[in-house]
This record gives structure tokens, sequence and C-alpha cells, in this order.
């Protein structure tokens, strides 16, 4: 009788999320959950019929010493180390070179880029921004990336062209460059496939774009870290 | 702009970003969704667990889970924040069950039981919320479970606050409610039935 256990599916899933359903049983049914996708969607059908309750909770900021505690278990003691040492040489992104180089590379995407997009558009075509491999990243293969950026400045989405081989333990990492002062991260990006980044201001002050590799979990410092593979300027 | 930030949709699209983001390893994600959801997270676990320090080693295990299991987040099932909230309720949960304390009730409708009692224990949902409460859906959303609730008998309201605020059991619902297990576990069920069918009715309402 399929209604009948799907009555019971049901009700398990109700207790279960309603918290109920104790002991051996609560144990038995979260053991079902990742092999049922029925018995999932009930419960995640139940989470959201009862989550206004929660409406009535007051929020209760933790004590300081939890999220210190949380990353320490995650990632191990040395997360919040002090910034400063080796690091405080001066940055990748405060050496010019790299940007003359990169200019040149971007000019040349342009003109490219500009064939493309004298083909008819929709009324507010994204804006296109290509991140070229940066020639003096050391020991890195080249790689570039495609950025498409909404014209309100509140989407982007970055295409990897081509393979990125990664180390282990490595990520890459995107940012938005200003013309003055430290690039913002703007998140981790994948190197196999496209990345969606949602902000309220991608292009407000952003002279460029730039990805690069990252230890695992991203830069530690806020600034990027490790060399810098691709870079693409905005036209203004 | 015409939005802006604090608006329901645009801090539940942050949090479904910085969700995916998380899943890619990025630390500095999961610092923002800390900051974002912590302190309603903690709210939540410390109505179930009451004791501070326990509620906050709590806390750290929510997202320690959060963090290993966000890759299996599936964005097409459930919205991020019903996600982190059924985490955190699973982990304080199962922080009751650990300790094998007894939970403390005491805080709104223990004693007696003339309608105040009732009406203490909905106060919680009804109540107006702050900011962070508007990941929590829908201002239309809480008003349409607030209507099914409000259709539930009195004692199918105070067995369900009850259970879902204070994390109680069957029996400790049973217990504190002087009746017999059956008769509470038997609300408990009509109740949930009663609120689904009334949801659902209300849902398809809206969509005709």
């Amino acid at each position: 009788m399929d209604w009948s256990r799907t009555e019971l599916a049901e009700r398990l899933a109700a207790e279960y999320v309603l918290g109920t359903l104790r002991g051996p049983a609560r144990r038995r049914f979260e053991a079902l959950l990742p092999a049922h996708p029925g018995l999932r969607q009930a419960v995640a059908q139940w989470q959201a019929r009862l989550l206004p309750l929660h409406a009535g909770v007051e929020p209760v900021t933790p004590s300081r010493s939890v999220w210190p505690a949380i990353q320490a278990r995650l990632f191990g003691p040395t997360v919040n180390a002090p910034v400063n040492g080796p690091v405080s040489a001066p940055g990748w992104w405060q050496r010019l070179a790299v940007w003359r180089g990169a200019a040149a590379f971007a000019s040349a995407a342009a003109i490219g880029l500009g064939v493309l997009l004298s083909q008819p558009q929709p009324a507010s075509p994204p804006l296109v921004i290509v991140l070229n491999a940066n020639p003096d990243a050391q020991g890195v293969q080249p790689v570039s990336f495609v950025a498409s950026v909404t014209p309100d400045g509140r989407a982007l989405v970055l295409k990897p062209l081509g393979d990125v081989p990664l180390e282990a333990n490595r990520v890459l990492e995107l940012w938005a460059v200003p013309g003055a002062g430290a690039p913002r991260s703007l998140g981790l990006v994948s190197g196999e496939r496209a990345t969606t980044v949602l902000r309220t201001r991608l292009l407000e002050g952003t002279a460029a774009f730039a990805v690069s590799i990252e230890p695992a979990g991203g830069s530690p410092t806020g600034a990027p870290t490790g060399p810098i593979v691709s870079v693409g300027k905005l036209q203004s | 702009m015409a939005k802006s930030p604090n608006e329901p949709s645009d801090r539940s699209r942050r949090l479904a970003d910085l969700l995916a983001r998380v899943k890619l390893g990025d630390r500095a994600a999961f610092g923002e969704m800390y900051d974002m959801t912590s302190s309603l997270l903690l709210g939540m676990v410390l109505k179930i667990q009451r004791n501070r320090a326990v509620a906050e080693e709590v806390l750290q295990e929510v997202y320690v889970n959060i963090w290993r299991a966000a890759a299996s987040f599936d964005a097409s099932m459930s919205q991020p924040m019903t996600w982190l909230a059924s985490i955190a309720r699973n982990r304080a949960i199962d922080s009751l069950r650990r300790a094998q304390t007894q939970p403390h009730t005491v805080s709104t409708s223990v004693q007696g039981s003339d309608d105040d009692d009732e009406r203490d224990a909905m106060q919680d949902f009804a109540a107006e919320g702050g900011d962070p409460l508007e990941l929590l859906g829908q201002a239309a959303d809480r008003l349409e479970l607030k209507r099914c609730m409000g259709g539930l008998t009195s004692e199918q309201q105070q067995s369900l606050a009850l259970a879902f605020y204070q994390g109680l059991s069957h029996a400790e619902v049973a217990e504190h409610l002087h009746q017999p297990l059956g008769t509470v576990k038997s609300w408990v069920r009509r109740a949930l039935q009663s609120l689904k069918n009334c949801l659902s009715r209300a849902a398809q309402q809206q969509a005709a």
C-alpha cells in the first residue's frame, strides 16, 4: 500500500522536524535520509513550514571565544596567528609592472572583443572583461578567465578558459582591484566551471579584476598572498 | 537602488551566495555567514539547551557541521536559513539527549493551567522580530502559519509549542501537561496534520 507508506513517511518527517522523534527512532530516521529522496523532500517541506515559528526567537550574540574555537576545530590553531613577518614585502598589486603588462594584454583582448560586441546585443548587455594570463606569474601555468558583469554591478559570472591546474590545498580567489588601495576579496572561485558572484557594488571603484592562487580556505590575510594568475582591467 | 540591503529577499540572497562560496571552501565567506547568522542560531539553541556554556559548545558544533556538510546542501530542496536552522535544532536536541539533563521548562507556561499559559507559550512566535529574523521567511508566511496555528485547539497549540521551542519529547510534554502519553501523541499528530492541511489550502488559494 503506497499511500500508507507515504503517510508514515510524512508523519515521521513531521515529528523529526518538530523534534518529538527521539532516541533510536531519530537515529534510524536520520540514517534513512541519505538514501531516500522522498523522505528528504518531506523533511525539507516540514522544515520550510515550521521555519517561521522561529520568528519568536530572540537573537543572542555568542561570546567572542566561539568563533576562534570553531576556526581552531576546523582549520587548526594557526589560523588566528597575527599577520606579519614574511608577508610584509610589497604586495603584487603594488608592482606597477604587473599592471602595465596586464594592460597590454587587455587592450589586445578588448580589440578582439570589440569585434564580437559589434553584433546586435540585448538592451543592457553585460560588461565582459577578459582576465588574461599574467606573464609575470612564476611557476604557474598560464590561464585566462572571462568575467561577465551585469550593468548594475550586482552579479558577476567568472568562467575559466581551459583547465586550471592546481596543487592540492591550493584554491583560486577573485579580487576587485581599485585604482588606489588594497584589493577587495570577492571570494573563492572554481577553476573548473563558472562561478557566480553576487555583490551589491562589484563595479564601484573597481579598476581591474584579478585571480590569485591562495592556500586552502582563501587568503589568510585578506590581501592576495599567492601568485596572481590572471588580470583584467575595466575599460573606463 | 530602490531596495535596502535589509530586505528579506536581499538578505536571503546574500546568505545563499555565502553558502555557495562556503561550498567551495571559502573561509572569508564562512566568517561572514557566521556574523550574519550566529546570533539567531544561538537564540534557537538556547531555547532548547538553556545552559549558556553548553549552548555555545553546541553552536561550535553547528558551524563545524555547516562547514563540513555545506557541499551536500541542496539549494533546490531548501532555503539556506531553513537548512542552518535545522542543523542548529538537531544539534541542540542531540545535546539534551547526550547530557541526559532535565530541560528547564519554567520560563514560559509552566505554572497553573489556565488560558494565560497557552498565550505565553504562543507569544514566542507572535512576537515581532528584529533584523536577523528577516532571514526566517516572508512576513506573509509567518502570518499564514500564525493563522493556521490559531485554528488548532489550545491543547494542540501548547503541545506543539513545548515540543518545538523547548525541544521536549512526547513524554516530557505529557508530564508537563499532566496528560497521558497517548493523548499527547495524538494531539501532536493531529496538530501537525491540521497545520499541513491549513497551510496547503492557503498555498492553493494564493496560487489560484
